[in-house]
């Protein structure tokens, strides 16, 4: 039988709720016959696992040097500005959360991010007011 | 551009009508190394994984590419695909691999699902039982180093071990197994069917201050002249550095660009990625964010590197603060120099590049912020 790949389980768990919880985990430590610590040491290795409920939106702002010589801190700080979050936290509507990354290969669209894996890239503070702005209507629409 | 050459399974068709000895003489003579950094003969690679008697051998494409300044890899799988699991397939064939996997990079999840239809399409099209996974990494930049790959494709965390063994002769579940990187497999193909294949070419990630980043293909030796005329910066250029790795150095427009320009011998040149500095910028600020990259992406497993990288951040953070000494210039080199003799790991062994390259080729800089006593 073929070993099923331990990092694909738990992206498929993390699209489907969105996070890691303590329950989703320990199915997977049930069904998979991983103890649950091995789980959370893999989980706390990588970034892009999460085990805490999430905004509706992950933005994930590059912060390596590329984006950084074309203005990614201006980007950086309006965003905490707007959203009124600091990295690494989630704004109190529960719309966003703000992280930074290492370079996500949009080099060549410095300032760059990801918005839930997404890329969005030549970020000027005019783009991301709008970016912003579909985004929170949308998910007032959808709501 | 050579790489986006289509070799519409031709490549394949050639390799089994040579057999495997034929395939492995006919890279050996076009001259294909590796391109994920070390230039390895990609030939040599597969045969070491061959000389070992096994019922089973895996294959591992790299697509972790990760250095700050670096997109080749994903520029080739939204453009040619296509070729790239051809590649796949011929060293499949070649070592007889019924599994293989795509170390996916998180980063790049949004070309996840179109891969996905190529991986289904080609498989179809070349009717060989082989099955090709993608493994969805999470982020964690130090599991582009191979023995690290085959641990996180083990599902243990994505740490560096020891060599050897070396992969190719005890791999994944303890198994030979062979890791190209995106590059190198896509050439493979084009390596075998073209006989006007020119080993020389590389791919070049270029961003930074300039009207057109992008990823270019020139030969090697390039003259920086050209580079320049080519991408356009954006006024007067202060630096260029190689990557994260590489290390960091003024541009001089009659440079040519090669191995033997970045760093000698101990290079770390591997990927081309230039990322271009503008005059208005301080080198201090840019070592400060690639030191951070360091501290971020260090998987903590030897102590040199998970510390000390956070310290060369503090004393850079210090030295910017100006209320640095010459005291904690010595001692910045002293750490970047112990760092990269102690680290086992390319990450920790190349970390200090960067510091030690800034601080020698601009030294202004980082004496604009020292204390005067
Ligand atoms: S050198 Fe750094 S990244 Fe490499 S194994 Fe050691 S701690 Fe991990
Ligand atoms: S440095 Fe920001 S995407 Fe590469």
């Amino acid at each position: 039988m073929e070993e099923k790949i331990l990092l694909n389980i738990l992206h498929e768990a993390q699209d489907k709720h969105g996070y890691l919880s303590e329950e989703v985990l320990k199915k997977i430590s049930k069904k998979h016959q991983i103890p649950i610590s091995r789980l959370y040491g893999i989980i706390t290795f990588h970034t892009m696992f999460r085990v805490k409920k999430q905004g509706k939106h992950i933005l994930e702002l590059c912060g390596s040097p590329s984006c950084l010589l074309n203005g990614a801190r201006e980007i950086e700080r309006f965003i905490e500005k707007e959203l009124n979050v600091e990295i690494g936290e989630t704004t109190k509507d529960k719309k966003f959360s703000v992280y930074k990354t290492s370079c996500i290969g949009c080099c060549d669209g410095a300032p760059a991010m990801l918005i839930d894996g997404k890329p969005y890239v030549n970020l000027t503070i005019k783009r991301i007011k709008e970016i912003l702005k579909e985004l929170k209507n949308a998910s007032t629409k959808r709501n | 551009m050579q790489v986006l050459r289509e070799t519409n399974l031709q490549g394949l068709a050639l390799a089994k009508k040579l057999g495997k000895k034929g395939t492995l003489e006919l890279l050996a003579k076009r001259g294909l190394v590796g391109r994920g950094g070390a230039s390895f003969p990609t030939h040599k690679k597969w045969e070491r994984a061959l000389s070992v008697k096994t019922n089973e051998r895996f294959l591992i494409c790299n697509a972790d590419e990760g250095e700050p300044g670096t997109f080749k890899d994903k520029f080739l799988i939204k453009n040619n695909s296509e070729t790239l699991i051809e590649g796949i397939l011929i060293a499949a064939f070649v070592l007889d691999a019924k599994r293989c996997f795509i170390y996916l990079r998180a980063e790049y999840d949004s070309l996840r699902l179109e891969l996905e239809k190529i991986i289904k399409k080609v498989l179809k099209k070349s009717k060989m039982k082989v099955s090709i996974e993608i493994v969805r990494g999470a982020g964690a930049y130090v599991c582009g180093e191979e023995t690290a790959i085959i641990q996180s494709i083990m599902g243990r965390r994505g740490q560096p071990m020891e060599k050897p063994p070396y992969p190719t002769i005890k791999g994944l579940w303890g198994k030979p197994t062979v890791l190209n990187n995106v590059t190198t497999l896509t050439c493979v193909p084009q390596a075998l069917l073209y006989e006007d294949w020119n080993p020389n070419y590389r791919l070049f990630s270029i961003s930074g201050e300039v009207e057109h980043p992008g990823v270019y293909e020139w030969e090697l030796g390039v003259k920086m002249s050209t580079i320049l005329g080519t991408v356009k910066p954006k006024g007067k250029m202060k630096a260029m550095s190689f990557g994260c790795f590489g290390g960091i150095m003024p541009v001089y427009k009659s440079n040519r660009v090669s191995p033997a320009l970045i760093c000698d011998k101990n290079c770390h040149h591997g990927a081309y990625s230039l990322i271009f500095v503008g005059e208005k910028k301080n080198i201090v600020d840019v070592n400060l964010s690639m030191a951070k990259f360091y501290t971020y992406e260090s998987c903590g497993k030897c102590t040199p590197c998970r510390e000390g990288t956070i310290r060369l951040v503090e004393l850079l953070k210090k030295i910017k603060s100006g209320q640095a000494t010459n005291k904690d210039l010595k001692l910045l080199k002293e750490l970047a120099n112990h760092i990269q003799e102690t680290s086992l790991c390319g990450l920790g062994a190349s970390c200090g590049n960067h510091i030690l390259t800034g601080m020698k080729n601009f030294k202004k800089d980082y004496k604009g912020f020292i204390k005067k006593k």
